[in-house]
């Protein structure tokens, strides 16, 4: 187990050069190159700005030299292993360093710093949503797929194909225009994380001292998450709860289901411990494809939702012509997708004892 | 030899099954010879009523698609205006248009006509007069650069027209109503059947118009994607080893692409392109494709009729594509419907964050109209657009979900 994973972790090497070399190149052959940022950005500058904007680019990325170079100085400057700069502008020995995600020009910040500001709120919206529908999606497969054939189980087959093609901007759009307008229903905040006043309230639902409730924090940071949350897992769960439902019903004719009856267990000991365990593989190998799918989700919702997340960053920083930015988001959603993969085939090997790897 | 198609060992009987063994679609037959092993994929597939509606819905979109200068334009089709008949819709058809329109009658034309030839054949002459017809198109057709769509209504306005012939709906889509400036964003009214937009175009026009972009994305991107993942996964299935760990490290790499999101950093840097957007959809979806042929060409290469091929000193490509590929292709018809699904779904999410194609009508992009300035909700802006896209990719869900029942015994027998 461990040499698989050892080896595993070993292959994601070439597959990230790879993968930022497509990245890096996809922009240094756009028209202009990489320095093309110099010329949307120039415009409106000051002569002392734009010295040191050309001067950044040019240390950063060496824009007079062949584009393998420029794309090995700016693989050395994101890594967090190699040649750290040292403040003469010489590259010092190879070792453990601080990964440099460059500077926004347009917006006047380090890229490091506006990523670990929206990170965190995407991974709120996506760990929230996750084990909520895994959870339900499990309930319900099971349900249907002891019910097979009867009433719930044939509706819901269709209905959650349905559910599954229902375009997560239409869903979007529908919520936040009639859930969450004063046209027609004011239940639900039409954007951000939190209300205006959110820092002064007590984190708690409380009775203030002149007899109002009032629903403090938590309940706030709830209420703001709810549409885009429902948002970002209904598709999900349409596919989960099919998959689940098949991966049970497989597992119901299995030789072990028929022993376990035949030894006189009960329904809900089959079900829950012989059936379920084993129904679940499937899903866990399905999370690694969830997690591309819960990027380009965020995307979508949080544009929608205005929540200040990777993907609003993103979407921004194109608007922007931001090349530092959404560059080095590109590169962060292809890292967590790999980490998915790694992540999935180790616990695909560990809940399966039947998987080797050896 | 029933063992090969992994289909036909369950729904026929062991006397049919040795039958069907093989491409066997070139070749004219009797009417009760056995059908081939696409024709029965199929067949079965679309006897379900799923696939069916499925399958219904985009044959309506492609109409829709092929003839929506004929369905829905400002130009009339026939028109006496101050004693003089004119036909202005023809003058005004794109080199576009024009191609489609042909390419449309030359297959029907193969499909009920030519008798004499083989499909093959007729798959060529298709494709060959089509291709002739895009230059052809492109020197002889040529539209008028200027258009004015409000001059059919001032004269008619000014009873200058003796007789007018009109398509169904009476808007183009790029139609702003000049002369009519109190019709921007106007719900649905006896005029606008689906209300109108911010810059008063025709909701129900655009819709039609856009059936052709939603389509071509589709078809496009997964044929390439198709293309791509059929030749990796045949050649790491044919000839594993040292290939294999190579092919399969490629398609790590691309599936580590978050599509959307590579699909937004190239908008960002390239010009807007729905060329390059069907290429870079194509080019990052053919990992699944791929890991299909691969797995069943795995299993195939063992096979005696591909040993026998081999043995026989038939050249490698005859091998590949002629004997192993027509019996391991077809899970790429489900993941290709399913890819269809998503690209739709893609180019309209691009489209909705403002970063699709500028010019042409796309559902995503007039989605993202719904929502105003000053949170104001124009629902008919979000519900005809969205339910086409829903409707659209529902009806590739379907067809995708019906053929992997018929091409899949295992599922097949739980059902």
């Amino acid at each position: 187990m461990l040499s698989y994973i050892v080896r595993r972790l070993l292959l994601i090497v070439p597959t990230l050069l790879g993968m930022t070399a497509l990245v890096f190149f996809i922009v240094a052959l756009s028209p202009g190159g990489v320095g093309a940022a110099l010329l949307s950005q120039e415009m409106g500058m000051r002569p002392s700005e734009r010295e040191a904007l050309r001067k950044y680019y040019n240390e950063r990325y060496g824009l007079d030299k062949p584009i393998v170079v420029q794309y090995g100085r700016w693989l050395n400057s994101i890594s967090p292993i190699g040649f750290p700069k040292r403040d003469d502008g010489k590259l010092g020995t190879f070792r453990v360093k601080a990964p440099d995600l460059g500077e926004s020009y347009a917006r006047g910040r380090r890229v490091d710093g506006m990523i670990l500001e929206a990170l965190p709120v995407t991974l709120l919206l996506n760990a929230i949503s996750l084990p909520l529908t895994y959870g339900i999606a499990t309930l319900v497969g099971i349900y249907a797929a002891r019910h097979r054939g009867k009433l719930f189980d044939t509706v819901s087959g269709s209905f959650f194909l349905a559910l599954w093609s229902v375009p997560v901007i239409l869903a979007g759009v529908l919520m936040i225009g009639y859930l969450a307008n004063q046209q027609y229903f004011k239940w639900f905040p039409a954007a951000g994380l939190s209300d205006m006043l959110a820092g002064s309230k007590p984190f708690f639902p409380a009775r203030m001292p002149s007899g109002e409730f009032e629903p403090g924090w938590l309940l706030d940071r709830l209420w703001h998450l709810a549409l885009p949350v429902l948002c970002l897992s209904y598709g999900q769960f349409a596919f989960l709860s099919k998959l689940s439902r098949g991966a049970v019903l497989e597992n119901m004719r299995a030789d072990f289901v028929r022993t376990a009856r035949a030894k006189g267990l009960g329904e809900r000991d089959v079900l829950f411990r012989h059936v379920l365990s084993n129904s679940l593989i499937p899903l866990i190998t399905q999370a690694a494809h969830l997690l591309p799918a819960m990027i380009a989700g965020s995307v979508v919702v949080e544009t929608i939702f205005s929540v200040p997340g990777m993907g609003r960053l993103l979407v921004d920083s194109i608007k922007l012509k931001d090349r530092e930015v959404f560059l080095s988001i590109t590169l962060i959603a292809g890292v967590l997708t790999l980490a998915g993969y790694l992540l999935a085939d180790i616990l695909y090997a560990v809940v399966d004892p039947r998987v080797s790897y050896e | 030899m029933s063992s090969q198609l992994s289909a036909s060992a369950v729904a026929l009987p062991p006397s049919t099954s040795v039958a069907v063994g093989g491409p066997t679609t070139d070749s004219p037959r009797s009417p009760d010879a056995p059908r081939s092993f696409w024709r029965r994929a199929l067949g079965d597939a679309f006897a379900r009523y799923g696939a069916r509606i499925g399958a219904a819905w985009v044959i309506l979109l492609a109409f829709c698609g092929v003839f929506a200068p004929f369905i829905a334009n400002t130009h009339p089709l026939l028109l006496k205006m101050d004693g003089q008949w004119s036909m202005p819709l023809f003058r005004h058809l794109t080199p576009g248009d024009v191609v489609l329109l042909f390419a449309t009658a030359m297959a029907a034309l193969a499909y009920f006509g030519m008798r004499g030839f083989r499909p093959s054949q007729r798959l060529y002459i298709v494709v060959g007069a089509v291709l002739l017809m895009i230059p052809l198109a492109r020197w002889f057709v040529t539209p008028p650069i200027t258009v004015n769509y409000s001059q059919y209504r001032e004269a008619e306005k000014a009873g200058r027209v003796q007789y007018i012939l009109r398509t169904p709906v009476r808007y183009s889509p790029t139609d702003y109503l000049r002369d009519l400036p109190d019709r921007r964003l106007s719900p649905p009214t006896r005029h606008h059947w689906m209300g109108t937009e911010r810059d008063s175009a025709d909701v129900l026009s655009r819709m039609i118009h856009a059936a052709r972009i939603a389509l071509t994305i589709g078809f496009i991107s997964t044929g390439i994607a198709v293309a791509i993942g059929v030749v990796v996964g045949g050649l790491m299935g044919f000839y594993a080893g040292t290939v294999d760990i190579i092919g399969m490290r490629l398609i790590e790499i691309f599936e580590s692409i978050p599509t959307l999101v590579l699909l937004l950093t190239i908008v960002a840097v390239f010009e807007r392109n729905i060329y390059l957007m069907m290429a870079i959809i194509g080019l990052t979806s053919w990992t699944s494709n791929a890991r299909f042929v691969r797995a069943e060409f795995l299993r195939l290469r063992k096979q005696d009729f591909v040993q026998a091929a081999i043995a026989a000193g038939l050249p490698r490509r005859s091998v590949i594509f002629r004997h192993m590929l027509p019996n391991g292709v077809a899970p790429v018809l489900v993941s290709a419907s399913f890819g269809v699904a998503a690209a739709i779904l893609i180019e309209s999410v691009l489209s909705f964050l403002g970063l699709g194609l500028v010019q042409e009508p796309s559902w995503g992009g007039m989605l993202n109209q719904a929502r105003n300035e000053g949170g104001a909700f124009s629902w008919w802006m979000a519900i005809f657009p969205g339910t086409a896209i829903f409707l659209t990719v529902f009806a590739y869900n379907l067809i995708g979900e019906s053929l992997r029942d018929a091409l899949d015994p295992k599922l097949r027998k739980l059902d």
